[in-house]
C-alpha cells in the first residue's frame, strides 16, 4: 500500500471541525424543533385538554348515576343474591356433580356432533357423485343408489344421537337451574340497575390516561403509528363543496377540536367543547340534520378541511369576541378562503342551500324574521331575488293619487317620510349623505317638485263611492279600531319599527293619517278598499256604514307632523340645469339645449319628473302610469351571499374589508360609499335610506347572506312530495297575506297577542286547522266568514281572495295536519245504542257550560268560552273530535278544554256509561255532537242573517 | 423615519433604480480594488441586513418580504451580492498575483485534486447546513395555499414565477412577441453560443478580471443588471396593475398611471411633419423600419471598422458578426428602456395589422 504522503490542505481542518460540530448541533436542534413542532399542534393540545375534561365529566356522570340508583331496591337484590349464593354453597356438592356430568355430556356432544357433520359431508359428496354418474349412465347404478341411501340413513341416525344428547344436556341444565336460577335472576336485575354505571365505569377506564397512551402511542415521533390523538373528519357524499372546477364531497374536520359537539352533557363548558344547541333539530343522530350525513360547514361555512383555528376561517359574532380571539388565538380576518364562517347568529342564512326558496323554515327563527323583514321592506322590488319573483309591489298605488293626497303633502312626505311617520317602510330618497350639502338643495327640490308634478299630472280621476259621507263618533271609532283586528296589520302610536316587527307594520302606520288625506277618502277606503285599489291586500271588515263613519272620524283625529318643509325654492334656471344634466347624458350638449328651449315650463317639469322617477326607481314599489313594464334599478341579489368580497367597492369608507361589514355599512347608509369622491350628480349612488336600526340591519344581512349559489345536488335536498310542496307554498302564502300577523301557525306568528290582555282574546291558533275542520266548510268560511266565537271583539275579515289562493291555504292546512288527500265529505249515521249514553254524557260533562249556544253564558270568564257545538257536524272532522276529546292539551297547549279521560284510569273511564270504557264513551259523545243542528254556518245561502258583532 | 422611507421610495423608481444599478456595476468594475476589499464587503452586508431588518418593520415592506414566495428572493439578493463580490475579489487577488508574476492561486497545486477530507468534508458540512435550512424553512413558512382557483377571478398583481420576472418586466417595454419569444430565445441561443464565440484562452480554471475584461463586464451587465436586478424590481417594486410602488408604499389597486406613450411613426409624421398618419403601414412605419435595419445591418460593419476593429481580427468575421449581433440584441433592452423613459416612446415599429411591433 502506498504510504500516505503528507499533502497540503485547501482548508484549515481544525476550523472545519468546528464548523462541522456547529452545523451538526444546528441539525440536531432543528430536528428536535421539527419533532416538537409536530407534537405541539394546536389541535393536539385541544384534544389533550378534552381528554381531561371528558374524564372529569364522565366521572361526574358516573357519580351521578351511582347516586341515582335506588338504594333500597339494590339492597334487596343484593340480599337476594346473598341468600341464593348461600343456598348454592349448601348444595355445592350436588352442583359440582351436575357440573361434572355437564362437562362429560359436552364432550360427548362435541364428538357426536362432529361425527354427524362429517357423515353429512361424506353423504353430500357421494350423493353428488351419484347424481352426476346417473346422468351419464342412467342404468347400472342400482348398487350405488343403495349405498347412497344407506349413507342417508346413517346421517339420520347420527342426527338423532345428537338430539338425544342435547335433550340430556337440557334436562341436566334444568336441574342445575333449580339451584342457580335465583342467583342468576338476581344478578341479571342487578346488572340492569347498574348498567349505566358499568358502562360509565368502562368508559372511564378507556379514557383514563395510561403509560401506554401517553408515553408510546402519543409520544413525539412515535405517534405516527397508532395515536389516540387523531384528526377526525366527516365526509358527506351528498353535501358538496364547489371548488370552481368541480364539486367535491365535503370533508369537515371540525370535530377534531369540537369533540363533544354531538354529546349531551357538555352544554356548560366553554368552546370548543360545548354541545351543539338544539340537538334534536341539528347534529343529533335522530335529528333531521345528523352530523354524519350533513357535516358542519354546509351550515356554518368556513374551511372545513382545516385543523387550525385561524385557517378554518372562524368569524367572531361580536366585537368583544373578536378581541378575545385576537388575544387568545392571534385571530385575523380570514384571507385565504372565499367563504368564511358565518357569525353564529347568522348561521340560519345557510338553510337556503337545501331549503330552497322556502320563506319559512321550521326551527330557524332568525332567518324567518329576516325574510319577513326583507319582504316587508320591499327589497325584492328593486333588487331581483330568486324566490321573491312575482310578488306584489310593496307600496300603495300612485295611479289615482289625485283623489287621495295633495301635492304639498306628497312633497313633504317624499322629502323625509320619517319626519311624518317614523315607523313607515317608505325610504328617504333625497337629502341623504351624498346629497345633503346646501349646493344640492336646489337640485333636490327641483327633482322632488318634478316627480310629484308628474304623478299628479298622470293620475286618474277617482270618484269615491260615497261623495260626502256623514261624520261619526271618534271615541266609538277608536274602540272599534283597537278591538276589531286593525292592529294586526296597522300600528298607531308605536315608534320602534324593529320591535314591532314586519307583521304589525304590514299595513301603513296609522299615525298622522288624519293630516294626510281627507275624511271622505278615509270613509270610502274603510268601507270598501277595493274600490280605490282593486289589488289591495286590505280586507273588508264588514262594518256597517255608521261604524265606518266612526272609524273614519277617529282616523282623522290622528293628526301629526307634516314633515320636513322645503329648505329652498329652486328657480326656473336651477330646474332647467337639472333637466339639462339628464339630457346631456343621452345626447350632445347642443342638442340637449335645443330640446330644452323648445319645451314650456310645464312640459319641462313633466319631462324632468319622468326622468327622476325612472332614475330613482319609484315605480319598483308603486304602480305609476307610464312605468308598468320598466325594469327595476337595483342589482340582482339572487347570489349576493356567494359574492366574492373583491367584487365589492369599499371606496373611501374605513371599514374592515369583509362582506358582512360592507352589507352592514350599505344598509346603514346606502350613499356612504360616495363620500370623498369626485362625482357628477348623475353618477352618484341612488339606493334610498330605510333608517334600519341595528336589529333590522342584522336581519337583512342574514337574508342577504342566505342568497347563495345553488351548489348542493338534488340528493341533499329535502325529498319532494306533494305534502311538502303544499306545505312550502302554504307557509309562504300565509306570510305574504299576513295571516300570521293575527294567527299563530306552526309555532310562528300570532303577533296580535301583544295587543290584547289575554291570549284567549286573540285570533285562534291555526296549527291544527287542517286536521280539525272539514275542507269544504273551511272554503265556505274563508269566502264569507261567520262568527265562531261571539265573545271575541276581533273578527275574521273578508279577504276576497281568488280560489287558487284559498285552495293553496286549504292544501297547506291539510298537509301540515297530516290529512292530505281528496276533500272528503262525511255521511253520518248514529247507532241507536249510542244515542242515549251520548246524550247522558253530554249533560253529565256539562259541555254547555262553556260552549256557547246562541247567547254567551254570563257566569263564565271569557277565557273559558268555546265555539257553538251545533256547528260540529259540518265544521269538524269526526276523527279529529276523538283525538281532541282524548287529549286536548296535545293539540292546543294551554287550552281550557278539560281532559275528561286522563291517562290513569284510561283506557277505563271515571264515568259509568257504556261499561266504564273510555273509547266507547268518547265515540258516543262524538256521535251525539254530530246530530246537533241549528248553529251558524257559512254554507247557508246568502241573504240569511248571520250573527256578527 | 418617514423621510428615509421616502428617499428609498424615490430611489426605487425604475429609472433611478436602473441607473443606480448600472452605476454600481460600473463603479465596481472600475474601482474594483476598493470594492472587493473586506471592509466594503462587510459594509455592504451590514447595509443590506440593516435595510431588510429595519425596513421589515414597515408593514407594507413586511408584507412583501414575508410572503413565502418572496423569501427566496431576499435570499437571492444576499447570495448574488456575495458571489459577485467574492468572485471579483478572487479575480482581483489573482490579477495582483499575475501582475507580480506569480500565477493565479489555483495554479499553485494544480497536479492534485483534493478530495479527502477537503472536498468530502466540506460537502458533508454543506449537506448538513442545507438540511438545517430546509427543516427550519419548512417549520417557519407554510405552503402558500390560497382559495380554490377561480377562473373568474384574476389575482392582481398577476406575477410570473421569480425566474421569469425579468421577462415580465421586459413586457413593459416590448411587444409580447419580442419580450416573450424572440428575446428569450436569443438569450438561450446566446448562452449556447458563448463557447463558440469566446476565443479568449485566458482565465481557464482560475478567477481573473484583467485577462477577460470585456467578457466579464458584458456578462455581468447581462446577468446582474438585465436579469437579476429586473427580477428584484419585479418582486419588490411592482404592485397591482404592474404599477411601480416604492418598497414602503401601500399597494393601492386604484392607483392610476397615465399611459401616454407615443409611437415613433406618430412622432415622425404627426408631430414633426404635421401630417396625418399614412394609411399604408409600410410607409407609415418606414422611419422605424429604417432605424431597425440600420441598427442590425449597418451598425455591425460600422463597429467592425471603428470601435471593435481588434475584435474582428481576433475572432474572424463570422464569429465577430454573431457576437456583435447578440450584443446588439442584448443592448436593445436598455436602449428601448431609455427611449421609453426619455421620449415616452411606445414602439419603434408599430404594425398592429400583422401583430408585429418593436
Amino acid at each position: 500500500m502506498a504510504e500516505k504522503k503528507a499533502v497540503g490542505h485547501a482548508y484549515n481542518i481544525d476550523f472545519l471541525n468546528v464548523v462541522f460540530a456547529a452545523s451538526s448541533i444546528f441539525l440536531f436542534v432543528s430536528t428536535i424543533w421539527m419533532v416538537w413542532d409536530d407534537f405541539d399542534r394546536e389541535w393536539k393540545n385541544t384534544q389533550r385538554q378534552f381528554t381531561q375534561l371528558e374524564l372529569e365529566v364522565t366521572r361526574q356522570q358516573l357519580a351521578q348515576s351511582e347516586r341515582g340508583v335506588d338504594r333500597a331496591k339494590m339492597q334487596g337484590l343484593q340480599q337476594q343474591l346473598a341468600v341464593s349464593q348461600k343456598s348454592i354453597e349448601a348444595n355445592r356438592q350436588r352442583i359440582d356433580e351436575i357440573n361434572d356430568r355437564m362437562a362429560d355430556i359436552d364432550a360427548r356432544l362435541y364428538r357426536v356432533n362432529q361425527a354427524a357433520q362429517f357423515a353429512k359431508a361424506t353423504y353430500d359428496v357421494n350423493r353428488y357423485a351419484f347424481e352426476a354418474e346417473r346422468k351419464e349412465n342412467p342404468e347400472g347404478i342400482g348398487e350405488r343408489q343403495k349405498e347412497v341411501e344407506a349413507e342417508a340413513e346413517r346421517v339420520r341416525e347420527r342426527n338423532l344421537e345428537v338430539q338425544k344428547i342435547e335433550a340430556e344436556r337440557a334436562a341436566l341444565q334444568a336441574e342445575l337451574g333449580k339451584y342457580t336460577s335465583q342467583a342468576a335472576e338476581a344478578q341479571k336485575q342487578i346488572a340492569e340497575i347498574t348498567f349505566e354505571q358499568n358502562r360509565l365505569r368502562r368508559l372511564v377506564q378507556t379514557i383514563e390516561p395510561s403509560v401506554v397512551k401517553d408515553y408510546f402511542r402519543n409520544a413525539p415521533l412515535l405517534d405516527f403509528m397508532a395515536p389516540t390523538l387523531t384528526v377526525r373528519q366527516i365526509v358527506t357524499p351528498n353535501v358538496v363543496d364547489d371548488v370552481n372546477f368541480a364539486r367535491v364531497a365535503k370533508m369537515d374536520r371540525c370535530t377534531t377540536c369540537h369533540l363533544a359537539i354531538d354529546r349531551r352533557g357538555y352544554e356548560k363548558y366553554p368552546q370548543p367543547f360545548r354541545t351543539h344547541p338544539n340537538l334534536q333539530a341539528y347534529v343529533g343522530s335522530d335529528s333531521p340534520h345528523p352530523m354524519a350525513t350533513t357535516g358542519c360547514t354546509v351550515c356554518h361555512q368556513g374551511l372545513g378541511g382545516s385543523t387550525s383555528f385561524n385557517d378554518a376561517s372562524h368569524y367572531p359574532g361580536n366585537p368583544k369576541q373578536r378581541q378575545e380571539w385576537e388575544e387568545k388565538y392571534h385571530w385575523h380576518e380570514p384571507h385565504m378562503w372565499d367563504y368564511p364562517m358565518l357569525p353564529t347568529n347568522m348561521t340560519e342564512a345557510s338553510c337556503q342551500q337545501c331549503h330552497r326558496q322556502e320563506v319559512y323554515v321550521p326551527n330557524a327563527p332568525k332567518v324567518n324574521v329576516a325574510y319577513s323583514t326583507y319582504e316587508r321592506a320591499g327589497c325584492y322590488a328593486c333588487h331581483k331575488t330568486k324566490g321573491f319573483e312575482n310578488l306584489r309591489k310593496p307600496g300603495p298605488i300612485l295611479t289615482r293619487i289625485n283623489g287621495k293626497l295633495t301635492e304639498d303633502w306628497v312633497k313633504n312626505w317624499v322629502r323625509d317620510p320619517y319626519a311624518v311617520k317614523n315607523v313607515t317602510w317608505m325610504p328617504k330618497v333625497w337629502y341623504n349623505s351624498n346629497s345633503n350639502s346646501p349646493a344640492d338643495h336646489p337640485r333636490n327640490e327641483a327633482e322632488i317638485n318634478a316627480a310629484v308634478a308628474y304623478l299628479f299630472a298622470n293620475s286618474e280621476t277617482y270618484t269615491p263611492a260615497v261623495a260626502s259621507p256623514p261624520k261619526g263618533n271618534p271615541a266609538a271609532g277608536e274602540q272599534i279600531v283597537r278591538s276589531i283586528g286593525c292592529l294586526g296589520c296597522h300600528v298607531i302610536e308605536e315608534s320602534d319599527r324593529a320591535a314591532v316587527g314586519p307583521r304589525r307594520t304590514f299595513g301603513q302606520p296609522l299615525k298622522s293619517v288624519g293630516s294626510k288625506t281627507t275624511y271622505a277618502w278615509l270613509y270610502n277606503w274603510v268601507r270598501d278598499p277595493k274600490h280605490y285599489n282593486p289589488a289591495t291586500y286590505m280586507p273588508d271588515l264588514r262594518l256597517t256604514d255608521p261604524q265606518v263613519a266612526d272609524v273614519a272620524t277617529y282616523l282623522t283625529t290622528l293628526t301629526g307632523s307634516n314633515g320636513m318643509p322645503a329648505p329652498v325654492t329652486p328657480t326656473q334656471a336651477q330646474s332647467d340645469a337639472v333637466l339639462l344634466d339628464y339630457l346631456r347624458n343621452l345626447m350632445p350638449l347642443a342638442e340637449a339645449q335645443g330640446r330644452l328651449e323648445k319645451m314650456d315650463v310645464k312640459a319641462k317639469q313633466l319631462d324632468l319628473g319622468q326622468r327622476v322617477i325612472a332614475r330613482y326607481g319609484c315605480f319598483s314599489c308603486h304602480d305609476i302610469k307610464g312605468f308598468e313594464n320598466t325594469q327595476p334599478i337595483g342589482v340582482d341579489l339572487s347570489e349576493e351571499g356567494s359574492k366574492l368580497v373583491t367584487r365589492l367597492d369599499f371606496a373611501f369608507v374605513d371599514i374592515e374589508h369583509s362582506k358582512l361589514e360592507w352589507f352592514h355599512q350599505k344598509l346603514k347608509d346606502p350613499r356612504s360609499f360616495d363620500q370623498g369622491r369626485v362625482l357628477e350628480p348623475l353618477e352618484k349612488l341612488r339606493m334610498p335610506d330605510y333608517h334600519f336600526n341595528d336589529v333590522e340591519n342584522e336581519r337583512l344581512q342574514t337574508a342577504i347572506m342566505s342568497f347563495q349559489r345553488d351548489v348542493q345536488p338534488a340528493s341533499a335536498l329535502p325529498a319532494r312530495t306533494a305534502k311538502r310542496d303544499y306545505t312550502v307554498r302554504g307557509r309562504a302564502l300565509v306570510r305574504r297575506q299576513n295571516c300570521v300577523g293575527c294567527h299563530e301557525i306552526e309555532g310562528d306568528g300570532g303577533d296580535y297577542r301583544t295587543v290584547v290582555t289575554d291570549p284567549t282574546l286573540a285570533p285562534p291558533m291555526l296549527t291544527p286547522e287542517g286536521a280539525k275542520v272539514q275542507p269544504d266548510w273551511l272554503y265556505a268560511f274563508l269566502q264569507a266568514p261567520i262568527t265562531i266565537r261571539p265573545w271575541l271583539s276581533v273578527r275574521m275579515p273578508t279577504f276576497g281572495l281568488d280560489d287558487g289562493r284559498w285552495n293553496a291555504i286549504i292544501d297547506y292546512f291539510e298537509a301540515s295536519g297530516n290529512s292530505i288527500g281528496p276533500f272528503r265529505t262525511y255521511d253520518h249515521a248514529e247507532l241507536t245504542s249510542m244515542a242515549g249514553p251520548g246524550r247522558q254524557l253530554f249533560d253529565l260533562l256539562r259541555c254547555q257550560q262553556c260552549h256557547v249556544l246562541g247567547a254567551i253564558p254570563a257566569d263564565q270568564p271569557l277565557s273559558n268560552l268555546a265555539p257553538d257545538l251545533r256547528m260540529t257536524h259540518e265544521r269538524l272532522k269526526p276523527e279529529w273530535i276523538l283525538d281532541w276529546l282524548r287529549n286536548p292539551q296535545r293539540i292546543q297547549p294551554g287550552t281550557r278544554m278539560p281532559q275528561f279521560w286522563p291517562a290513569p284510569p284510561y283506557p277505563k273511564s271515571a264515568y259509568p256509561q257504556l261499561g266504564g270504557e273510555a273509547e266507547p264513551q268518547i265515540r258516543a259523545i262524538r256521535d251525539h255532537l254530530m246530530t246537533l243542528r241549528g248553529g251558524p254556518s257559512p254554507k247557508r245561502p246568502a241573504g240569511t242573517a248571520q250573527s256578527t258583532n | 423615519m418617514d423621510f428615509i422611507k421616502g428617499i428609498f421610495n424615490v430611489l426605487a423608481d425604475p429609472r433611478l433604480y436602473f441607473f443606480l444599478m448600472v452605476l454600481s456595476l460600473v463603479l465596481m468594475v472600475w474601482k474594483r480594488e476598493v470594492f472587493t476589499s473586506k471592509a466594503v464587503g462587510y459594509g455592504v452586508l451590514i447595509f443590506l441586513t440593516l435595510f431588510f431588518a429595519l425596513g421589515g418593520l414597515d408593514p407594507n415592506f413586511q408584507l412583501i418580504i414575508t410572503k413565502p414566495d418572496n423569501v427566496p428572493i431576499v435570499g437571492l439578493i444576499f447570495l448574488l451580492v456575495f458571489f459577485t463580490w467574492y468572485s471579483m475579489r478572487q479575480a482581483v487577488l489573482n490579477d495582483q498575483r499575475i501582475a507580480k508574476g506569480e500565477g493565479p492561486i489555483e495554479k499553485a497545486e494544480s497536479d492534485r485534486v483534493w478530495v479527502w477530507p477537503d472536498l468530502v468534508y466540506t460537502e458533508l458540512i454543506a449537506l448538513i447546513l442545507c438540511s438545517v435550512v430546509l427543516i427550519v424553512w419548512s417549520i417557519l413558512l407554510k405552503a402558500p395555499l390560497e382559495q380554490p382557483a377561480n377562473r373568474a377571478v384574476t389575482p392582481n398583481p398577476s406575477k410570473a414565477p421569480w425566474y421569469f420576472l425579468g421577462l415580465q418586466e421586459m413586457l413593459v417595454y416590448f411587444d409580447p412577441w419580442l419580450a416573450g419569444v424572440v428575446l428569450p430565445s436569443l438569450i438561450i441561443v446566446g448562452l449556447i453560443a458563448i463557447p463558440y464565440i469566446d476565443k479568449n484562452p485566458k482565465g481557464n480554471g482560475y478567477f481573473t478580471f484583467a485577462e477577460r475584461k470585456v467578457e466579464i463586464t458584458v456578462f455581468l451587465f447581462g446577468f446582474v443588471i438585465l436579469w437579476s436586478s429586473l427580477i428584484v424590481l419585479g418582486t419588490f417594486l411592482r404592485g397591482p396593475n404592474w404599477n411601480f410602488f416604492g418598497p414602503f408604499e401601500y399597494w393601492d389597486t386604484h392607483k392610476l398611471e397615465a399611459l401616454t406613450n407615443v409611437n415613433l411613426s406618430e412622432y415622425f409624421w404627426v408631430r414633426a411633419l404635421g401630417q396625418g398618419l399614412p394609411t399604408n403601414y409600410v410607409l407609415r412605419e418606414l422611419p422605424g423600419i429604417l432605424l431597425c435595419l440600420i441598427y442590425v445591418l449597418v451598425l455591425p460593419p460600422l463597429l467592425a471598422r471603428r470601435g471593435f476593429k481588434p475584435y474582428l481580427a481576433k475572432l474572424g468575421a463570422p464569429r465577430f458578426y454573431v457576437t456583435v449581433f447578440l450584443f446588439l440584441m442584448m443592448m436593445s433592452l436598455p436602449i428601448k428602456m431609455l427611449l421609453r423613459w426619455i421620449f415616452n416612446l411606445k414602439y419603434i415599429v408599430a404594425i398592429p395589422e400583422i401583430f408585429f411591433n418593436i
